[in-house]
């Protein structure tokens, strides 16, 4: 799968795996083999130590939530028709994102479908996962656990 | 290192300037500028163009499109980038010219012309100033990084959407006296609490505006600039911090952690502290922006900035006058321009020439420019004889 189904604007990076990952159901990061050092988003540099032996490793996607919002004015790719916005109705109700604090303190950004803007609380527990979307496009969403 | 100075400020108008290219705003800013000073073009030995984005501009080196319409080839020209805060990092490169000795005589031009494209062009190139690999693919903006800011602060210190309003109704009262701001009206509480959401919780009138404009300022040595002005502005103080690209791997979600490491290296290197500054001008991109800037630059504990409006420190008759020339909130924000035009509200203040607006006896003056979403933070602290 081209990257670019996962991250829109660009498909070539040393990382592209991490889309296919996606769709076979895993949220990707990197260790850095030398330091430790783990990454996520994933890099195939490690800036701690100025290696690139780097291997892959699966979020668990669990954590908290620290904190989030809903965009009402979405930027021009997402307030097209085609592709339409993520999650968004046909009358246009905007899906809630909010970034979610992982193991080891690394935090995943997604998409929250499946809870009202009244009931996020910064700090309740959620998980992160994989979504492929109708359009055969990928995605993380982070729901209520 | 050269002691440098401020010698001519140039502003043009802000707004939604359908009448006007990039190089025709710039072009008014230089003249403005020159006219200040008293200093013809020729004179000037080197410039600095500070303009965010060539998409705005829709060309590839807008910076050239600017020196050939002032007429200053073949004479040197740098561009200088770093979204919301290129203009304040093109004040810098300028201030660098002057202090290495490479030149005595230097000019700095802000510009953007933003609304060239329709909103949600503007939108979406802005949106792309976070990590446009990372983030952008869930539907982020610029109100969305801030809104998750401030839903983050006012789950950590309880700030409200009221206290975040009344930077709005402050910024925009300054704005209504200021004849070069976007949007010359006083609002009230209600009306900014009211209107629409643009990213939960921000409302429209917690936001900046997309604004056209440019300005410039002329740089000057200590020698040249006794010949010029009778009321030079040093630069005393200048620092730029710089954190991640994505605003999931910051250390904190309450503070832009790059102004408080350039805070530190500005206020050591003037040599004072956040209480001897007698007026600022900070990035209100968003409500929330200053209410976290007061925190950030020491103007209060970490956690008291919303009191800090709500007790109207921030006005001219406060403790701490800050954005009292409308800030990014009413004067508008074109990017490139906003750093340059911070620098010109406080050398009015400084000279004594803001009128209405005007901060008694101000001596000290700070400006704080935020690019993206805190990558990039410049300071400069200015201080007259």
């Amino acid at each position: 799968m081209e990257f670019k189904n996962f991250a829109i604007a660009i498909s070539q990076t040393k990382v592209a795996r991490f889309a296919d990952d996606l769709a076979a159901g895993k949220i990707m990061s990197t260790i850095c083999k030398k330091c430790g050092k783990r990454y996520y988003p994933p890099r195939s540099d490690c800036s701690s130590c100025m290696t690139s032996e780097m291997e892959w490793k699966p979020m668990s996607g669990e954590g908290k939530l620290v904190t989030f919002t809903k965009v009402h004015v979405p930027p021009e790719h997402f307030a097209l028709r085609q592709p339409l916005m993520p999650f968004s109705s046909v009358l246009f109700e905007p899906c809630p994102i909010g970034i979610l604090e992982a193991e080891e303190g690394l935090r995943i950004m997604g998409w929250m479908p499946k809870i009202d803007l009244k009931r996020i609380k910064i700090g309740m527990k959620m998980k992160a996962s994989p979504q492929i979307l109708p359009d055969g496009k990928v995605t993380i969403v982070l729901e209520p656990i | 290192m050269k002691r440098v100075a401020i010698v001519g400020v140039g502003h043009g108008k802000f707004g939604v300037r359908s009448d006007a290219s990039l190089r025709e705003l710039t072009f008014e800013a230089v003249k403005a500028c020159l006219d200040d000073a008293g200093v013809s073009l020729k004179e000037v030995e080197s410039m600095v163009t500070g303009i965010a984005g060539d998409e705005f501009s829709i060309a590839l080196q807008p910076s050239a499109q600017v020196h050939d319409y002032i007429g200053f080839h073949p004479k040197p020209n740098f561009r200088v980038e770093g979204a919301c805060a290129t203009g304040s990092m093109a004040l810098r490169t300028g201030w660098m010219n002057v202090a290495s000795g490479l030149a005595d005589l230097v000019l700095v031009v802000g510009g953007e012309k933003m609304t060239e494209v329709p909103t949600s062009v503007a939108t979406d190139i802005m949106g792309r100033g976070g990590d446009a690999t990372w983030e952008y693919p869930f539907g982020t903006t610029f109100p969305g990084y801030y809104a998750m800011i401030a839903n983050a602060h006012m789950a950590e210190y309880g700030t409200t959407e009221e206290q975040m309003a009344l930077v709005a109704v402050k910024n925009h009262y300054y704005g209504s006296l200021n004849p070069f701001a976007h949007m010359q009206k006083k609002i009230d509480l209600e009306k900014a609490l009211t209107s629409f959401t643009v990213a939960h919780p921000l409302k429209l009138f917690d936001c900046s505006l997309i604004t056209d404009g440019a300005a410039a300022v002329l740089l000057a040595s200590e020698e040249r600039a006794k010949g010029i002005s009778k009321k030079p502005v040093w630069m005393v103080g200048l620092a730029l911090g710089t954190d991640t690209m994505r605003i999931t791997e910051r250390e904190s979600l309450t503070s832009i952690m790059a102004s408080r490491e350039a805070a530190k290296v500005a206020y050591k290197m003037a040599g004072i502290g956040p209480a001897d500054i007698d007026v600022a001008t900070v990035h209100d991109c968003f409500t929330i922006a200053e209410i976290v800037a007061y925190e950030d630059l020491g103007f209060c504990e970490k956690g008291e900035g919303g009191k800090l409006i709500e007790a109207k420190e921030t006005y001219v008759s406060g403790k701490i006058p800050v954005n009292v020339d409308g800030g990014l909130k009413s004067k508008g924000h074109p990017l490139g321009a906003t750093g340059v035009s911070m620098a010109i509200e406080i050398t009015k203040q400084l000279r004594g020439e803001a009128g209405e607006r005007q901060v008694k006896n101000a001596e000290i003056g700070l400006s704080h420019n935020v690019g993206g979403t805190g990558q990039v933070v410049a300071i400069h602290i200015f201080r007259r004889e």
